[in-house]
C-alpha cells in the first residue's frame, strides 16, 4: 500500500533522505524511527505529496504521491510532527467540522462524525473551547482526529506520541493498532524508541537520510550487543570509591569498573571490552572476594540497539 | 459510529457542485474566526464611519465648484467623495485579505492541512477568500447607506442595482491581483508590498478622492485608463447623477475582460508558485 524506493532529497547542500526505500504492507504499522534529522519527517512529507523527491519513487495505493490526486488524499491521513497545523480561533468541533466538510462529509455528517471522534480521543468534554486553550497534547489529540475523519486507508503520524501523556499515548497507539487491524497501513514516524516494543510490526531506522535497518523489532534488538551494565556487589562496609582500585584489577584488559554516579553505594557500571565475555567478568569478580548480588543492562535491549544503530553511544 | 466513507464525487458537474459546496465551510470557519477577533471587528466599523466624518469636515472646505457636475447637479463633496471613500477600503481590504489569506494559512501551518484533503488548490484559494469577497461588499453598500442617512446625502436609490453591477464586475479583477499576490507573497514570502504599492498608486490616480481635472492633462488622461477609475464613474454616475443603466454597459464592458485577464492571470501565478513551493519542500516553512 505504501511504497517508497530509492527516495533521496536534498534541502540545499543539506542529504535529507539518500536513497530510501521503504513498504508498507495493508494492516501493518512500520515504525519510522530515528534522531531529529534522520530524514523522518522529510520521507513522511515525500509519501503525502508534500514534498517532490530529486529521486526515486513514492507511490501510495498504487499512485505516484506526487501527484496526490483527491482520490489519494481522500484516503489518506496525515498527523502532522508540529503542532501548528489547527484553527486555534475557533473550537476542536468547529476544527474536525470544518475537515469534515472538506473530506465531502454533509454539515450533519461532518457535525457527528466530530462528535464520535471527540470523544474516542477523550476531548468530548473540550469540544467547544477554543483549539488554542488546548495543551499540546489536547492538540495533537485534535490532529489525530483529524487523520481520523475518513477512516483512511494509509495513515502517516509524525511524533504522535510526542506530547501526551503515557496514557494517553496508549490510548492513541490502541486507536491506532485498531485502524491497521481493520486493514490500515499506519507508517508512524518517532524518535522514541520504547513506543515501538509491542506496537510496531517492522522498523525502519534511519540514519543521517540513510536506512540504517529494516527488520522486526526482534531482529532490531538481536543487532544489539549489549556491553554496559550494572552490577550490584555486596563491598561490606568499604565505600564505593575505596573499593574500585582492587575491582578494576580483578577485571582488568576485559573490562572497566567504576562506582555508578547516579546509582546506590553498592552499584557499579561495568564496561565489557570488545570481546570480553560477561560470565568470565563476574567469575573474576567472585574470585577477588566480591560478593555479585545482580547485573542488568544499563540499558534496554531495544534502547541499546537504537543507539548502536543510529550512530550514538551514549 | 457514523459512517465515515470518503465521499468523493465523479464528473465534472457533480465535482463542481462538490467543490462549491466546501465553500460554505469556509465561509463558517472564516466568519467564526473574525468575531473570535470582536474588537478589531467593531473598530474596523468605526474606522470606516470615523473617516467618513474626516471626510465630512475636509468637504466643508472645499468650494463645491471646483467638483464636476453629475446630471447636471452640483454634489456636495462628501457625495463625491463617498463613493471613492467606499471603493478605496473596498479595494485595500479585498486586496489585503486576498493577499493575505494564504498568507495565514502558511504561517499558521494549516495550509498543508488543508492540501492532505481531497479539496483542490482552486478551491483552497477561493474558499481563503470567499468570506471576505462575500463580506466586504456587503461592508462596502452598509457603509453608503448609512453615511447617506447621516449626513443627509442625495444619492439616486435607482442607481444602487446599476451601481452594484459595476461592483460585481470589479470585485475579480481585485480578486485577481490579490491572487497574484498571495502566489507571490508564497514564493518571495514578503512579496506583497510590491503588489500593495501597485494599488495604492492606482486609487491616487482614480478620481477617488479628488476630481482627475486636478492634475496635468497627461496624467488625466492615463488615469483614465485606470480599471479604479472606470469602476469609481461606473459607480458614481448612476448613484449621484441618476443615470440608471446608462453609462452602466460600457463599464461593464472594460472591467469584465480586464477582471478576467486579472483573475486568470492570478490563478496561474498562484498555481505555479504553489506547485513551485511543493517541489522544493518549503511550503511549510515561512
Amino acid at each position: 500500500m505504501v511504497e517508497a524506493r530509492g527516495i533521496s532529497r536534498r534541502f540545499g547542500p543539506r542529504v535529507a533522505l539518500d536513497g530510501v526505500s521503504l513498504l508498507v504492507d495493508e494492516g501493518e504499522i512500520v515504525a519510522l524511527l530515528g534522531p531529529n534529522g534522520a530524514g523522518k519527517t522529510t520521507l513522511v512529507r515525500v509519501l503525502t505529496g508534500l514534498v517532490k523527491p530529486d529521486a526515486g519513487e513514492a507511490r501510495v495505493l498504487g499512485i505516484e504521491t506526487w501527484d496526490c490526486p483527491r482520490e489519494l488524499r481522500a484516503r489518506m491521513g496525515l498527523v502532522p510532527s508540529g503542532d501548528r497545523s489547527l484553527y486555534l480561533r475557533i473550537s476542536g468541533l468547529e476544527n474536525l467540522m470544518f475537515f469534515g466538510r472538506l473530506h465531502g462529509l454533509s454539515r450533519r455528517e461532518a457535525k457527528a462524525r466530530a462528535w464520535d471522534l471527540l470523544e474516542i480521543v477523550g476531548l468530548a468534554d473540550a469540544a467547544r473551547l477554543r483549539s488554542g486553550f488546548y495543551s499540546h497534547g489536547m492538540q495533537k489529540r485534535l490532529s489525530i482526529a483529524r487523520a481520523l475523519l475518513t477512516e483512511p486507508s494509509v495513515l502517516m503520524i509524525d511524533e504522535a506520541t510526542h506530547d501526551l501523556d503515557p496514557e494517553a499515548a496508549t490510548s492513541m497507539r490502541d486507536l491506532v493498532r485498531g485502524l491497521a487491524d481493520r486493514g490500515a497501513a499506519v507508517v508512524w514516524a518517532t524518535q522514541r524508541i520504547e513506543e515501538i516494543r509491542g506496537f510496531a510490526d517492522r522498523v525502519t531506522l534511519l540514519r543521517t537520510g540513510e536506512v540504517a535497518f529494516e527488520g522486526t523489532v526482534s531482529q532490531l534488538v538481536a543487532v544489539a550487543v549489549p556491553r554496559r551494565y550494572v552490577v550490584r556487589l555486596r563491598n561490606g562496609s568499604a565505600a564505593a570509591r575505596e573499593l574500585e582500585p582492587a575491582l578494576q584489577d580483578a577485571v582488568r584488559g576485559r573490562a572497566t569498573i567504576a562506582a555508578a554516579a547516579d546509582g546506590d553505594a553498592e552499584d557499579f557500571l561495568l564496561h565489557l571490552a570488545e570481546d570480553a565475555v560477561l560470565g568470565e567478568v563476574l567469575a573474576s569478580l567472585t574470585a577477588a572476594d566480591v560478593d555479585v548480588v545482580a547485573c542488568r543492562e544499563e540499558r534496554s535491549e531495544i534502547e541499546n540497539a537504537y543507539l548502536n544503530l543510529a550512530g550514538s553511544t551514549e | 459510529m457514523t459512517s465515515v466513507a470518503p465521499h468523493l464525487a465523479h464528473g465534472r458537474a457533480a465535482v463542481f457542485r462538490a467543490e462549491s459546496r466546501k465553500l460554505a465551510a469556509f465561509v463558517r470557519r472564516d466568519f467564526l474566526i473574525a468575531w473570535s477577533y470582536r474588537l478589531p471587528f467593531v473598530g474596523e466599523w468605526v474606522g470606516l464611519v470615523l473617516q467618513a466624518f474626516m471626510f465630512y469636515f475636509v468637504g466643508l472646505m472645499v468650494d463645491p465648484a471646483k467638483l464636476p457636475t453629475f446630471g447636471g447637479s452640483q454634489v456636495s463633496y462628501l457625495e463625491f467623495v463617498a463613493v471613492g471613500i467606499a471603493l478605496a477600503a473596498f479595494i485595500a481590504l479585498a486586496l489585503g485579505r486576498v493577499a493575505s489569506g494564504m498568507q495565514e494559512e502558511q504561517v499558521t501551518g494549516t495550509l498543508e492541512s488543508l492540501l492532505m484533503t481531497p479539496t483542490s488548490p482552486t478551491t483552497i484559494q477561493i474558499g481563503s477568500v470567499v468570506y471576505d469577497l462575500l463580506y466586504i461588499p456587503i461592508r462596502t453598500g452598509v457603509f453608503l447607506v448609512i453615511i447617506a442617512l447621516a449626513f443627509g446625502l442625495d444619492f439616486t436609490l435607482s442607481g444602487l442595482l446599476p451601481a452594484a453591477v459595476v461592483l460585481l464586475a470589479f470585485i475579480p479583477f481585485v480578486w485577481g491581483l490579490g491572487v497574484a499576490s498571495a502566489g507571490t507573497t508564497l514564493t518571495f514570502r514578503r512579496g506583497s508590498g510590491f503588489i500593495g504599492l501597485g494599488s495604492s498608486v492606482l486609487i491616487l490616480f482614480s478620481g477617488a478622492f479628488f476630481p482627475l481635472d486636478l492634475l496635468p492633462g497627461w496624467v488625466t488622461t492615463l488615469a483614465e485608463l485606470n480599471p479604479i477609475t472606470i469602476a469609481v464613474d461606473g459607480m458614481r454616475e448612476p448613484l449621484l447623477a441618476g443615470s440608471g443603466w446608462d453609462g452602466v454597459g460600457r463599464a461593464v464592458a472594460v472591467l469584465v475582460p480586464l477582471s478576467v485577464v486579472s483573475l486568470t492571470a492570478g490563478v496561474l501565478t498562484f498555481r505555479w508558485a504553489l506547485r513551485r513551493e511543493r517541489r522544493q519542500g518549503t511550503l511549510g516553512l515561512y
